[in-house]
């Protein structure tokens, strides 16, 4: 017996603490090492500066975009205060892979087996991210987003399994913290919590309790989404704000949002499946088949939302849905009965054949262009034409844009309304400077509002100036009878 | 009759002091509600407080906020890793029916039973019949009704039943203070049992309750004294009073309780149903007569004995109250009471942290002191949170820095679905899926609480031990 609870400490410790440090800081090591300009959360980092700086921008920025998630920076926001960059950034990073290989821990040890599948799981997540040789994938964005999808899922199969209430509780939280993680896990997010009452239905002593696991199950997820359009809506004055560039950025947005809940069917056979099973069963609970049949579904959930993304072009976060999908499939061959010689093989195996996908699949990450040399190339440009010039940077490009500034000059915009500036800042030469809409920035609001200001300008917006893929344009007002005097007074 | 010559004499009641707790030790007795260095330091807080207002109140009043939201999210997190730790195994301890059988035969021990009542005639009948009808040895039951020598009507009640055979009654002759606790000390002399249990005067337990008590007490190290069992309503769907006091009740007895064996902490007793090693108790000189909530201070005392309190999966169903005035007196008197018992055992905290070790006094801290704290403060910061949603004025973001507005806009948003969440997870585990949609409320009825927060606050100074009996019997008047 004393034997037995040694073991079980050492693996505990192994598994939960030891096992995890060390692979999070290999990790961490292996981005350093193979990119030397890697940042852990670079949109991130900025965002927290502005908010740590008490400023509106920083408060919209935080839940103004249902692509930039607030979830990551709510983890990093803690680091940025305690620590300068580049530690915050590090700490965050460790901190979010730490969770991931809790995570993985939480998954495989549901089934009661040994500690080293446990083991072997946590190494394999780790290897596939490592030899996929793509450091871009390591952001606190994707782990997190790994890390609670393999919660959600692996909760969902525990709960379908066993009908542990623990299950319904951690599925119906992780659901509601990925919906914080962004918009193309919405889908995966909503499907995981409504799957709690419906896998429940196959048995009569659960399926009576259709509603109570509704409720459970679904309240955190309901509360998040009710949260997020309340802050909305107190801070950007529009409920719907995060969610107004889904229009501009998919033309065709119902046959998008129908083709989104496309990829919800593929757990029907799991489904299936697990109501056979809990039927045939005396107790509540389908059992290990159809846990792994609910687990290997996710993935091809997973797989085929990335492809419906692609479809309508919205697909720039495709690698950290690749990377849930792997992570999933990981867990699911862990959780297998086999001998552990086998599993090591296996997971080996899978390592190999992950890293030709997510090495496709990874787009090449854009050179990051020396930012500060690029606010001081605008702030030379306006000074040499002003003295009261002002320039709005905008979106959340423009966040990451001016993390590193020092100077007045430049200032984030996150809600572009030229009137309002124009009344705020009298008789400055006011300034934009707007990002290209591709990839990520598409779904910038300065796009949703302004569909061809990069190209054309806009009602009082003249194009100035090009700084690399920035372009300036000049917001023209009627001079103030000041100015006009200094006019007349020069000439 | 032959085991009855047995047993030990009984004492004459005339010669119990049931007052002994306070006066062989004073110090951990409520007779005086504050000491007078207690006394001091409170006004001195008071005194720096008003100063600094005076001084700077800006200042002063940010870092009240800040120190007030740092308390939230330890709070938050505190109920998260209580509620975590009653996934344990050792939460909880469970016999099944099985096993209770397979215990036959063998002999079990006298099991004392002690129901304080007064003015309660109508509930006499149905208490006797529920003892009786417990799945224990008639023989091996010592069950005492306690009734007060001035309420004459419950004992013509009492007297007007044929008892079964070790049942009586035990009439408490006039003193103050007139406290169920002072009643229960006299029962606890006169108790012929190895172990001993409370009852409140409606409660129906669980039939077995008693042999897995017995079982609890077996199978546990010498140092459990105590048993705690998961109290309940049998009248959860009475009215929206009665649903919201059910999902807290299961929050706290099935969840919240059983997290804190687990983790082995200082546990606030429940009124009734809490099963004791006789003779432990009778070291610890009973329950203090002038605490209002004697369950909670005796439970922090076995803590500072170095005794043990774990959790029994049988469950004793009472009346909820479902009268708003009613349920708003019992909850004055309990907040009272928590207040009462903080100050008594912060008159030494050194020894205080002696005795309870570092982790268990912050437990003590945060169970005791911290809950009463937050009813307290909560209507400050709701009032807050109203006026910057409805009005936002520059004065209240002052107020929040950048990371305490941060922190607190988590506690508002995170921490207070988690609490009312809890109550929900509470409702599902009882199956009472019916509640769990009321649960959804609970914050009016968190309002409700503050209220008698308050209200306990002001009584604690000007009526310490005034006891604001708990109405019982309303479910059948309205019934009828």
């Amino acid at each position: 017996m004393d034997q037995e609870r040694k073991t079980y400490r050492l693996v505990r410790l192994l598994t939960g603490a030891v096992t995890p440090v060390v692979l999070a800081a290999a990790l961490l090591a292996f981005a350093r090492l193979h990119d030397v300009a890697w940042e852990p959360g670079a949109q991130v980092a900025g965002l927290c500066r502005e908010l740590l700086a008490g400023t509106t921008e920083g408060r919209q920025a935080l839940f103004g975009s249902c692509w930039v998630a607030p979830l990551p920076v709510l983890v990093y926001l803690p680091f940025a205060w305690l620590l300068p960059e580049p530690a915050a950034g590090w700490a965050a990073f460790f901190s979010a892979w730490l969770f991931v290989f809790w995570t993985v821990r939480e998954a495989v040890k549901a089934t009661g087996q040994s500690g080293w599948r446990i083991l072997f799981a946590q190494v394999a997540v780790a290897a596939m991210m490592a030899v996929s040789g793509q450091p871009q994938a390591l952001q606190i964005a994707t782990a997190l987003t790994a890390g609670l999808m393999l919660l959600a899922a692996a909760s969902l199969a525990d709960w379908a399994a066993y009908r542990r209430l623990r299950d319904v509780v951690a599925t119906g939280a992780s659901g509601a913290f990925l919906m914080l993680c962004g918009f193309p896990v919405f889908g995966p997010a909503g499907l995981a919590v409504l799957l709690v009452p419906l896998a429940a239905c196959g048995h009569r002593e659960t399926r009576s309790r259709f509603q109570a696991w509704l409720l459970l199950g679904g309240l955190p997820l309901v509360y998040a989404v009710g949260v997020w359009l309340l802050l909305n809506r107190l801070i950007l004055g529009d409920a719907f704000f995060f969610l107004r560039s889904l229009p501009s950025l998919v033309p065709a947005l119902l046959p998008f949002l129908g083709a989104l809940l496309l990829p919800g069917l593929l757990v029907l056979p799991a489904l299936a499946v697990t109501w056979f099973c809990d039927a045939r069963s005396e107790t509540p609970g389908a059992g290990p088949v159809a846990a792994s049949a609910l687990l290997v579904s996710f993935p091809l959930v997973l797989i085929a939302t990335v492809e419906v993304l692609a479809r309508f072009g919205v697909d720039w976060n495709r690698m950290t849905l690749y990377v849930c999908a792997l992570a999933v499939l990981m867990i699911a061959l862990a959780r297998l009965r086999q001998p552990v010689y086998r599993l090591a093989l296996s997971l080996a195996l899978f390592v190999w054949l992950s890293t030709l996908w997510l090495g496709g699949g990874a787009a090449a990450p854009s050179p990051a262009a020396d930012s500060g040399q690029l606010c001081r190339e605008v702030e030379s440009y306006v000074n040499a034409r002003t003295p009261y010039g002002r320039v709005f940077v905008l979106g959340y490009a423009g966040l990451d844009l001016l993390r590193g500034y020092a100077g007045e000059r430049l200032e984030p915009n996150m809600d572009l309304h030229v009137g309002a500036l124009r009344r705020a800042y009298k008789g400055q030469d006011l300034y934009l400077l707007v990002p290209r809409p591709e990839g990520p920035a598409r779904a910038e609001s300065v796009f949703w509002k302004h569909p061809d200001v990069y190209e054309l300008g806009g009602d009082r917006l003249l194009y100035a100036a090009a700084f690399g893929t920035w372009r300036l344009f000049q917001v023209v007002s009627a001079p103030t009878q000041e100015q006009l005097d200094e006019w007349k007074k020069a000439r | 009759m032959n085991e009855d010559k047995e047993r030990p004499a009984a004492k004459r009641v005339a010669e119990i002091d049931p007052l002994e707790l306070s006066r062989r030790r004073p110090d951990w007795s409520a007779s005086q509600p504050m000491t007078r260095v207690q006394k001091g330091v409170l006004l001195a807080v008071l005194a720096v407080l008003g100063a600094a207002f005076l001084w700077a109140p800006l200042p002063t009043a940010r870092g009240l906020i800040a120190l007030c939201t740092f308390f939230y999210v330890i709070m938050t997190l505190y109920k998260f890793v209580v509620i975590r730790a009653s996934l344990s195994p050792s939460a909880i301890l469970r016999f099944s029916a099985a096993q209770i059988a397979a215990q036959e035969p063998r002999e079990w021990p006298v099991f004392s039973v002690l129901v304080p009542m007064y003015k309660e005639p109508e509930t006499v009948k149905q208490m006797v019949a529920a003892l009786a009808e417990m799945d224990y040895p008639a023989d091996k039951k010592d069950v005492q009704i306690l009734l007060e020598a001035d309420d004459a009507v419950t004992l013509a009640a009492a007297r007007a039943l044929t008892l079964p055979p070790g049942f009586r009654v035990t009439e408490i002759p006039e003193s103050f203070p007139r406290t169920k606790p002072k009643a229960c000390n006299i029962g606890l002399h006169l108790a012929q049992g190895e172990y001993l249990v409370i009852y409140d005067a409606e409660d129906l337990p669980e039939k077995d309750q008693l042999k897995k008590a017995v079982m609890a007490f077996e199978s546990s190290p010498a140092n459990v004294v105590c048993v705690q069992s998961r109290l309940n309503y049998y009248n959860p769907r009475q009215n929206v009073l009665t649903r919201w006091f059910t999902a807290e009740y299961s929050a706290w007895f099935d969840l919240q309780l059983p997290g804190l064996a687990a983790l082995g902490a200082v546990i606030p007793l429940g009124g009734t149903s809490n099963h004791f090693k006789t003779k432990v108790l009778q070291e610890l000189m009973g329950w203090d007569a002038y605490n209002v909530t004697e369950d909670c201070d005796l439970g922090v005392r076995l803590g500072r004995a170095g005794y043990a309190t774990r959790m029994l999966e049988t469950t004793t169903w009472e009346e909820a109250c479902s009268d708003v005035r009613f349920w708003i007196k019992q909850r004055t008197r309990w907040q009272k009471g928590y207040i009462q018992t903080w100050f008594v055992h912060m008159r030494n905290p050194a020894k205080l942290l002696r005795e309870l070790g570092f982790v268990n006094f912050l437990h003590y801290h945060l169970l005791i002191g911290g809950v009463t704290f937050s009813v307290l403060v909560n209507p400050v910061f709701w009032a807050m949170a109203l006026v910057w949603f409805v009005f936002r004025p520059e004065g209240v973001a002052q107020l929040f820095p950048g990371p305490v507005f941060a922190a607190g806009a988590a506690c508002l948003f995170l921490g207070n679905f988690v609490f009312v969440y809890i109550n929900l997870l509470g409702c599902c585990k009882r199956k009472n899926d019916s509640l769990m949609g009321w649960a959804l409320l609970t914050p009016i009825y968190w309002m409700m609480m503050s209220y008698s927060g308050w209200r306990a606050f002001i009584q604690f100074f000007r009526d310490p031990f005034v006891w604001e009996k708990t109405q019982h019997g309303l479910v059948k008047k309205s019934q009828a």
